[in-house]
This record gives structure tokens, C-alpha cells and sequence, in this order.
């Protein structure tokens, strides 16, 4: 048993996307680097997988009965803005203000625990609308936050590399 | 100009005029008694205290820092009889915070304590800047 700890400089959590076009996989489309770039100065970061549930009742049995539906995927964010990926572009990705505005698929990959030189590094990944979108600021807190969700299109894939 | 100028700047200005005048020395103690108590209507202002700490914590080392920097203010007056015009005195010390810029946070709460025949009156500058 290993706990997965991310407090060290190799092992930061990391959010790479691309949305330059359309490719047949997430792991496609992050093999093309020069279109891929990292969503820096994370602050929390919530992975949901939660399969639908229908159930019923019976008159024959004391306890409900359940069967799966779709799975509802999502990764849920919170930012500090970066000027710099947050408005411009990066290679022919968008930047995350023009992705959300113009509804752009994007590709993703999660590393859980830094993206090391090493082939053990696990991710998951896929592809992915990103919504959520609220930059705030108060005097009280006067740098740009947001919260960001990227609505996942389909299935998880998880790999290492 | 650092903040412990710009204050004395603008106190200088503020108090022009007025029964109290400003040392540019600081607060230091003579005898264990500190200065601003031996010499009464004389506005002293301490050096500044800095504390730089997260604003923003992320998961990446990318962490925002604010620096957090205080000062601390005195006049002692008679305490039997105080200076007609120490509301307008009071006014411009506490005012002479809006002098410092750059800040997002500019503070300064007043006290006062009865010390002896004295009445000091203790100013906290507070000023909050993202680094």
C-alpha cells in the first residue's frame, strides 16, 4: 500500500489540455506536444466518476434493487488566472477563456502525482468541454480566482507514463 | 520612498499648524523610558515590521505572497489638559494612512492609555501588498 502523496516539486499535480483540433484519442493528443499546455497555479482539484443508478422495489424482496446507467465524468477545478494562459493562445490551443467561450472539445490528461522522466507516473485522461467558468476578485482576496469544470465527454482512461 | 517616509511625509503636513510636533527619530527608550513618553506633543513612528505570507496556495508552487507591513505610531499629551485641537490631530495621523500606495489593505486603529499623568495615544499602521 502507497498513499499518494503530491507535496514535493516531482510529484505536483498536473493538468495538461489541448484543444488545437480534433484527434481520435486523448493519448493522440497528447503526444502532440507543441499544442499542449499545462493549466498552471492549481488550487484543488476533484475528480468525479459517478455511474447512474436506477432502482426499483419489489413486493417480493425487503431491500431495493439497483443496475447501473451512464456514468456521469467530470473534473472540477479551482485557478489562479494566469495572464498568460489564461487569455492567449498556446501553440494552436486556446487559451481557457477562448475555450470556454467558444465551446471547444478539449483533451485532457491528469497526471495524479507529477510528470516525471520516468514511465510510472499515472494519469487519467480524456476529452472534455471545460465549463464552470467564474473568475472573482475582492479586496479582500485581490487575486483572480476561478473555479473551472471540465465536463468529460464519455469514458476516464487511465494509463502511466 | 519607503512607507515610514511617505507617512512622515504626509504627518508632517497634517500636523502643521497644530499643538504637536513630529521627531523623525524613532521611538527608542532612554533610561527605559521611551522617548514619545519624556517628550510630550511629539509624534514618533517606529520602524517597519514585515511578514510575507501565502495569499494564494496552489498545488504547484505557484503560491501568490502578500507582504504585510505594520507601524506603529505615538503622542503622549498632558493628560489634565489635552491639546484643544487633538480631534484634528487624532484625524490626521489616522488619515495619513491614505498617503501610502500600492497597498490593497490601509489601516491605522488608535489607542490611548493613561500612563502616570500622560495620556498616550498608540496608532497601528497596517498595510497589505501582493508581492
Amino acid at each position: 500500500m502507497a498513499y499518494i502523496a503530491v507535496n514535493s516539486s516531482d510529484s505536483f499535480v498536473t493538468l495538461k489540455i489541448n484543444n488545437s483540433g480534433t484527434f481520435a484519442s486523448a493519448t493522440l493528443a497528447m503526444a502532440d506536444t507543441a499544442n499542449v499546455y499545462t493549466v498552471p497555479a492549481l488550487q484543488e482539484i476533484t475528480v468525479n466518476a459517478t455511474p447512474g443508478i436506477f432502482r426499483w422495489k419489489q413486493l417480493d424482496t425487503l431491500s431495493e434493487n439497483a443496475l447501473t446507467t451512464s456514468s456521469t465524468n467530470s473534473v472540477e477545478c479551482t485557478i489562479v488566472l494566469d495572464d498568460s494562459t489564461f487569455f492567449e493562445q498556446q501553440g494552436d490551443s486556446y487559451g481557457i477563456f477562448d475555450t470556454v467561450t467558444g465551446k471547444y472539445l478539449t483533451y485532457f490528461r491528469l497526471y495524479w502525482a507529477g510528470d516525471g522522466a520516468g514511465a510510472s507516473d499515472r494519469y487519467i485522461e480524456g476529452s472534455a468541454y471545460l465549463s464552470a467558468l467564474a473568475p472573482t476578485v475582492s479586496p479582500d482576496s485581490p487575486v483572480w480566482t476561478s473555479p473551472i469544470t471540465l465536463e468529460v465527454v464519455g469514458d476516464f482512461t487511465s494509463g502511466q507514463d | 520612498m519607503s512607507i515610514r517616509d511617505t507617512i512622515m511625509a504626509n504627518v508632517t503636513t497634517a500636523l502643521t499648524g497644530t499643538s504637536v510636533s513630529i521627531s523623525s527619530e524613532l521611538p527608542w527608550e532612554s533610561g527605559g523610558t521611551p522617548l514619545y513618553e519624556k517628550n510630550m506633543k511629539k509624534f514618533y513612528l517606529s520602524a517597519a515590521s514585515k511578514n510575507i505570507t501565502q495569499n494564494q496556495i496552489t498545488l504547484d508552487n505557484n503560491d501568490v505572497y502578500q507582504t504585510e507591513t505594520t507601524l506603529t505610531g505615538f503622542i503622549a499629551v498632558d493628560a489634565k489638559n489635552e491639546p484643544s485641537d487633538i480631534s484634528t490631530i487624532i484625524s490626521g495621523v489616522l488619515n495619513s494612512k491614505n498617503s501610502v500606495t500600492d497597498q490593497f489593505i490601509l489601516e491605522c486603529d488608535m489607542t490611548t492609555e493613561l500612563l502616570d499623568d500622560r495620556n498616550v495615544y498608540t496608532f497601528n499602521y497596517r498595510f497589505v501588498t501582493i508581492n
